[in-house]
C-alpha cells in the first residue's frame, strides 16, 4: 500500500482572530503618530524657551522619521506587521472624511483642471516609462508595471495590473520596491524643492498630487508643505487614482491581444472592480457637507478625525520603508524608476507652471 | 460543482474590499458625529 501523504490544509483565519491580530500593529501606529504630535508641540516649545533656533518640524515628519528609525534599526517585529499593514486602510478612511472640507463647487472647478493635467501626466508618463524600459532592455511586463506605478498610483496600480496582465511575482516585487524607494525620496525632496522655488500652496499641492506616485506619500508630501497644499495634493492624487481602471483595462486588452493574458469579458464590471471606492466616499461626504448635512462644529470634528486617520498613515509610511530590503531588489529597475521619476517630476512641474499661467494663479 | 465550492463562490462574491471597508467606517463615523454621539473630536 502506498504511503498516504498528508498535505496540511491552510486553515481559514476567523474574522475575530484577524481583528485581534491587527490590534498590536494599530496600537504601534497610534503610539508613533501620537509621539510625533507630542514632539511637534514640545520640541518647538523647548527650543523657544531656551532661545534656540530650531525649525518647526510638523508631526507628519516626526511620525515618518520615528517609523523609519524603528524600521531601519530594530525592524518591525512579526506581532506588529499585520496591524502596520492597515496604514492604507486609515489613509482611505482619512481621505473619505477629508471630503467634508471640500465644497462640491471647489471639487468641480479644481477637479476639471486636475483631470486635464492628470490626463496629460498619465499619457506622458506611460510613454516615457515605456521608452525607458525598452532602452534599459527590461522585460516588457516589468516595464508595464513600472509605467503604471509611476503614471497612476504606485503600489495599488501595480497590484491591480499584475493580476490583469498575469505578470510574474518577481516583476511586481521589483516594481513595488522601486516605487516605494522613489516615493520615500520624493517625500523628502518635493517639499525642499517646493520651498526653494517659492511655490504657492496651490501650485505645490497640484505638483505633489501629480508627481508623487503612492497615495500615502503624496498625502504626506503635501501635508509636509502646508495644510492647504495637503488638501489639494489629496484631491489631485484621488483624480489620478480614479483613472486606474481605464489604464489597467487598456494594458489587459493589449497583453490579451498578444496572447499573454486572459481576455477581459465584461469591461464595465472590470472597471468597477478596479475603481477605487474611496473616491466615491470622498465625493459623497463632500456633497453632504456642501448641502449642510453637517453643521460647522461637525465639519470640524470630521476634519480632526481625518487628521487622526492620516497620523496612523504617516507612521505606517515610515514603518514599512526599509532601505536594506530596497537595496536587495537590484539596480536596473530602480534606475529606470529613478530616471523616470526625475523626468516626470520636471514634466509635472512644467504642467503646473503652465496651468498657473493659463488660469492666472 | 460541489456544494462547498458553490458556498465558497457565494462567500467571495460578498467579500468587501479594503477600500469599501474604509468607506463604510468613515461613513459610520460621519453619521455618529452627525447624530451627536461624538460632539467633539479633539486635535
Amino acid at each position: 500500500m502506498a504511503d498516504v501523504i498528508v498535505v496540511p490544509q491552510a486553515q481559514p483565519v476567523q474574522p475575530a482572530l484577524r481583528f485581534l491580530r491587527v490590534i498590536p500593529g494599530v496600537l504601534l501606529l497610534a503610539a508613533i503618530g501620537y509621539a510625533g504630535k507630542l514632539l511637534e508641540q514640545n520640541v518647538g516649545a523647548y527650543a523657544k524657551a531656551h532661545h534656540w533656533t530650531f525649525p518647526n518640524i510638523e508631526y507628519v515628519l516626526w511620525a515618518i522619521v520615528l517609523g523609519l528609525a524603528i524600521s531601519n534599526t530594530i525592524g518591525v517585529p512579526e506581532i506588529f506587521r499585520s496591524g502596520v499593514a492597515t496604514y492604507e486602510f486609515w489613509l482611505k478612511a482619512g481621505i473619505v472624511l477629508l471630503g467634508s472640507r471640500f465644497l462640491l463647487g471647489d471639487i468641480l472647478k479644481l477637479g476639471i483642471v486636475s483631470l486635464l493635467l492628470v490626463a496629460i501626466e498619465i499619457a506622458g508618463s506611460l510613454a516615457f516609462m515605456t521608452f525607458l524600459g525598452r532602452l534599459f532592455k527590461l522585460k516588457p511586463k516589468l516595464t508595464t508595471l513600472l509605467a503604471v506605478g509611476s503614471a497612476v498610483c504606485g503600489v495599488s496600480a501595480i497590484i491591480a495590473t499584475k493580476g490583469a496582465i498575469e505578470a510574474d511575482d518577481e516583476d511586481s516585487s521589483f516594481s513595488i520596491a522601486a516605487i516605494l524607494a522613489l516615493g520615500a525620496l520624493a517625500l523628502f525632496s518635493f517639499p525642499v524643492i517646493g520651498h526653494y522655488l517659492h511655490l504657492s500652496d496651490k501650485a505645490y499641492g497640484l505638483w505633489a498630487g501629480l508627481g508623487v506616485d503612492n497615495t500615502a506619500e503624496a498625502t504626506a508630501a503635501g501635508a509636509l508643505y502646508s495644510d492647504a497644499a495637503g488638501k489639494l495634493a489629496v484631491l489631485v492624487k484621488s483624480t489620478r487614482n480614479a483613472m486606474i481602471g481605464f489604464v489597467v483595462l487598456a494594458y489587459a486588452i493589449y497583453w490579451a491581444s498578444q496572447g499573454q493574458a486572459k481576455t477581459v469579458g465584461n469591461k464595465a464590471a472590470f472597471l468597477w472592480q478596479k475603481f477605487p471606492k474611496f473616491v466615491l466616499g470622498f465625493l459623497l461626504i463632500s456633497v453632504l457637507a456642501t448641502y449642510h448635512f453637517f453643521n460647522k462644529d461637525q465639519v470640524g470634528a470630521l476634519a480632526n478625525l481625518s487628521r487622526w486617520a492620516f497620523l496612523l498613515t504617516f507612521a505606517g509610511v515610515g514603518l514599512r520603508t526599509n532601505f536594506s530590503d530596497m537595496r536587495k531588489q537590484g539596480f536596473r529597475p530602480f534606475a529606470v524608476g529613478a530616471i523616470g521619476e526625475v523626468v516626470i517630476a520636471g514634466f509635472t512641474l512644467g504642467l503646473v507652471y503652465g496651468a498657473g499661467k493659463l488660469f492666472g494663479w | 460543482m460541489s456544494a462547498e465550492a458553490n458556498a465558497g463562490k457565494t462567500g467571495s462574491r460578498w467579500k468587501l474590499s479594503l477600500d469599501t471597508w474604509a468607506v463604510l467606517l468613515a461613513l459610520v463615523a460621519a453619521l455618529l458625529i452627525r447624530a451627536g454621539v461624538f460632539k467633539h473630536v479633539p486635535w
